[in-house]
């Protein structure tokens, strides 16, 4: 059907109450199925990929969620995927102090976070279309890099630093890492960000639906 | 005004793109990684292992654990003592976590090697023996042998 969309959406702002903030934040049911998907897409793919340092697809869950689904989702599916990840990370390697942990945690949530809000910056650009996919994917190269430089001052600061290490050693050590690291998002972006593209197109339908003008800037 | 390419050879040219993208990346990182060390024999090489107030020693007059981490490997096998390290696909190598019940992080204290007093810089499984060589591990807080408390 051209020309509709969700009605949750719309009707939420005019909602009172919690339920109505909760579903403005949250958007159509659509939206809160894909940004759960993404956050398994975060969680099973980093889990699974353990033993590959920086092959992880929390990543381009992030990314995906800020550039296709923004509202709440933007922070909810970095924040949500790495409050499981970060323990069972810590639980599985209980080699450093509390305080490293944290302060390590902190420069990692930050980071995903940021990745997200810069994905929703994107977001009117963002449609199923090739060149999207491509937009995702360039815009992946820098933010990998400015994502691993943001972590590394973290691990350099934390874990490092009061052995004497500097952060230049740091950087030299991290150049293998952050190669990794761009290879995981040129697979990890382009793929799921056609799949998801293609859900949030096609996926599942409105749940209810309102006609509004055909020239709406709403995606599909 | 240049024509419009259609979805189809947009699809087909990004996936070459990144097809070319990726494996350049994969060499580029296979190139940096450092490489195995094949199995060879070598005479004469010695192990220091410094904990937090005791120390062991190792030798071995001919063996083929010739890397910092099977030599260290094998004195575990040896003399009964154990070791708990992790090992990475990606960069490829060992992480040494704990030696005799000393493990990683308690008081600020890190396993590190040096071989013949030069600090190891690649994983512990990288690092080729050679005769007469000495391998020490420390429990320590300092970096490169600088002073720590």
């Amino acid at each position: 059907m051209i020309g509709t969309r969700n009605a949750r959406g719309t009707a939420a702002a005019s909602r009172p109450g919690w339920r109505g903030v909760l579903s403005a934040g949250l958007g159509n049911t659509r939206t809160r199925i894909l940004g759960v998907f993404l956050i398994l897409v975060a969680v099973l793919g980093t889990v699974v990929l353990r033993d590959y340092a920086n092959i992880e697809t929390v990543f381009v869950a992030a990314l995906l969620a800020g550039s296709l689904l923004s509202r709440w989702w933007t922070v909810l599916v970095p924040l949500s995927a790495l409050l499981i990840l970060q323990p069972l990370e810590w639980g599985m390697n209980p080699t450093y102090a509390v305080e490293a942990m944290a302060g390590i945690s902190f420069f990692v949530v930050t980071g995903f976070v940021f990745v997200g809000l810069i994905g929703s910056r994107l977001r009117p650009k963002v449609l199923f279309r090739v060149k999207s996919v491509a937009l995702l994917t360039t815009i992946s190269v820098p933010l990998t890099v400015a994502y691993d430089l943001w972590t590394a001052f973290g691990e350099w600061y934390f874990l490092v630093r009061p052995l004497g290490v500097s952060f230049a050693t740091v950087l030299e050590a991290q150049v293998l890492f952050t190669l990794y690291h761009l290879l995981s998002s040129l697979i990890f972006v382009p793929l799921f960000g056609t799949t998801f593209l293609f859900l949030q197109a096609y996926g599942w339908p409105a749940e209810q639906s309102e006609p509004v003008p055909a020239d709406s800037d709403e995606p599909p | 005004m240049a024509p419009r390419l259609s979805e189809r050879l947009q699809a087909v040219i990004l996936i070459a793109v990144l097809v070319v993208a990726i494996a350049g990346l994969y060499g580029l990182t296979r190139t940096l990684q450092p490489a195995g060390v094949p199995s060879f024999v070598v005479h004469g090489v010695r192990l220091v292992v410094n904990g937090s107030g005791w120390t062991i020693e190792y030798s071995s007059l001919v063996t083929t654990n010739n890397t910092a981490f099977s030599l260290l490997q094998e004195a575990s096998h040896r003399l009964g003592f154990a070791i708990a390290y992790e090992v990475y696909q990606i960069p490829e190598g060992v992480l040494v976590t704990s030696i005799n019940g000393s493990s990683n992080g308690e008081g600020g204290r890190y396993w590190q090697y040096w071989v013949n007093e030069a600090y190891g810089r690649v994983a512990a499984d990288r690092s080729a023996l050679s005769d007469d060589d000495i391998v020490t591990w420390r429990f320590d807080r300092s970096y490169e042998g600088a002073s720590g408390a």
